[in-house]
């Protein structure tokens, strides 16, 4: 019943949030994230529909769509990197190579695994693919997250919402892919909820965060000095040092 | 089990990241106005003098040896207590004023189209080292008070250069030629700092 509550909740809202960027177009400017929306929607009904129709379709048809969602999901980390960092070039610059660093960690892992077994399949099962899936994205959000907290990019209060609930809500899904995979938690039907449960919450914070929209904040005018990077590490360098030296609690000791 | 560990760790991380930034992120307008502070403040924590000269105030054996050798054992933990007070607001002003060019830097260098990744991860390591051992300090100095606090940091600072003689001893037998190259390594080090 409980379970029930959930889905309907769940489309119901996000039902709501896609005409809502209809009415507001919104949609123009995160494409990416409405149809990452729209699929999920989408492939809810189908599943609801096989259910109701041909039950015995419905297993097969859920975990192959549930890769769709998963693959369409890094389309909204791609517009969330976008967005974000289109007017910070050197934020920028540091998260294409991270990316390019997850990128070729992950071709080589995969590359490591078809070697060391002869029989080697993408997974052991459907579930260990999704959290892998689940896990590269939760470590390209990290890095992008990480640099907007680092440098502080200011972010309109859209991109914060579908980066904040995006992030939770895959956050969730490996935590809880993760625990599912051993025997204990995977047979607790409580631990089955906590997905549903959690993408309930995203829609909650996209819902609030995506109601009309608003633009990114401006980016600030460029002094001389600031021009110059290399001036500007070697003065914050001899400073840090500086600072440092003072630690010594008295100067010479 | 140990197979959840890579998950759960990364997850713990990405919870500390997420929860910084959300937390960064109610605070937008106090951000933007950092913009301006710590270019009122850069000139003036370059001004090394005084905040040094307080430093060496504070911390020196001067007011200490007098109070500890005239006076009453009283005025000694009135002195102690009043110059911990000192020295916590010392190093906090300390770490405030770095934390404030470090923003300053950060918030430029986003901007920037050259950055370079190694000068980032240098700054942001030199910089983690300074916040890490001023919580340090802070902690030790508010445990023990300041003088105590001093002694410690001197002995701390023997032991290292003790450590540093023995290494280099130990390289000079094990690898002479490899030992020439470390000591310009060490002074260059020695010298930037």
């Amino acid at each position: 019943m409980f379970t029930q509550i959930l889905w309907w909740l769940g489309n119901a809202t996000e039902a709501f949030i896609l005409a809502r960027s209809v009415k507001g177009k919104i949609y123009r400017k995160y494409p990416a994230f409405y149809f990452y929306l729209s699929t999920v929607l989408f492939v809810e009904l189908l599943r609801f529909a096989t259910y109701t129709l041909q039950p015995s379709l419905h297993r097969v048809l859920y975990w192959y769509t549930e890769y769709v969602a998963a693959t369409v999901g890094y389309l909204v980390i791609l517009e969330i990197y976008r967005h974000a960092l289109k007017s910070s070039p050197g934020a920028a610059r540091i998260a294409r190579t991270f990316l390019l660093f997850v990128l070729a960690a992950v071709i080589l892992k995969v590359m490591m695994n078809a070697l060391s077994g002869p029989a080697w399949s993408p997974a052991a099962t459907s579930a260990e693919l999704e959290r892998n899936l689940r896990t590269v994205q939760l470590l390209l959000l990290f890095g992008i997250v990480g640099l907007l907290a680092y440098y502080r990019i200011p972010t309109s209060r859209n991109l914060k919402g579908i980066t904040f609930g995006y992030s939770f809500y895959v956050f969730a899904c490996v935590m809880s892919l993760a625990f599912g995979s051993l025997p204990d938690y995977a047979l607790r039907p409580a631990w089955r909820l906590v997905q549903p449960i959690a993408f309930l919450a995203a829609l909650f914070i996209w819902g609030g965060t995506l109601w009309s929209y608003q633009p990114s904040p401006e980016p600030e005018t460029k002094s001389e000095i600031e021009r110059d990077y290399k001036f500007l590490s070697e003065q914050t360098n001899r400073i840090l040092s500086r600072a440092r030296s003072y630690l010594k609690l008295g100067g010479e000791l | 089990m140990s197979q959840l560990l890579p998950y759960v760790g990364l997850g713990l991380l990405f919870l500390v990241v997420l929860g910084l930034w959300v937390r960064q992120s109610f605070v937008t307008r106090a951000g933007r106005a950092e913009l301006l502070v710590p270019r009122q403040h850069r000139s003036g924590v370059g001004r090394a003098a005084p905040l040094r000269d307080l430093g060496e105030r504070i911390f020196g054996p001067e007011d200490w040896d007098f109070v500890s050798r005239d006076t009453s054992s009283e005025i000694q933990r009135m002195f102690q207590r009043e110059r911990t007070i000192l020295a916590l607001a010392w190093l906090r002003r300390t770490r405030m004023r770095t934390s404030q060019v470090m923003r300053a830097h950060v918030v430029a260098a986003r901007q920037s189209e050259d950055l370079q990744l190694a000068t980032e991860i240098r700054l942001a390591l030199s910089y983690l080292l300074f916040l890490i051992l001023c919580d340090f300090l802070i902690g030790l100095i508010w445990l023990r008070g300041p003088v105590r606090t001093r002694r410690i940091v001197r002995q701390g600072f023997h032991w290292a250069a003790g450590l540093r003689a023995t290494f280099e001893q130990l390289m000079a037998i094990v690898d002479p030629a490899n030992r020439r190259a470390l000591d310009v390594g060490f002074n260059q080090g020695t010298a930037q700092s």
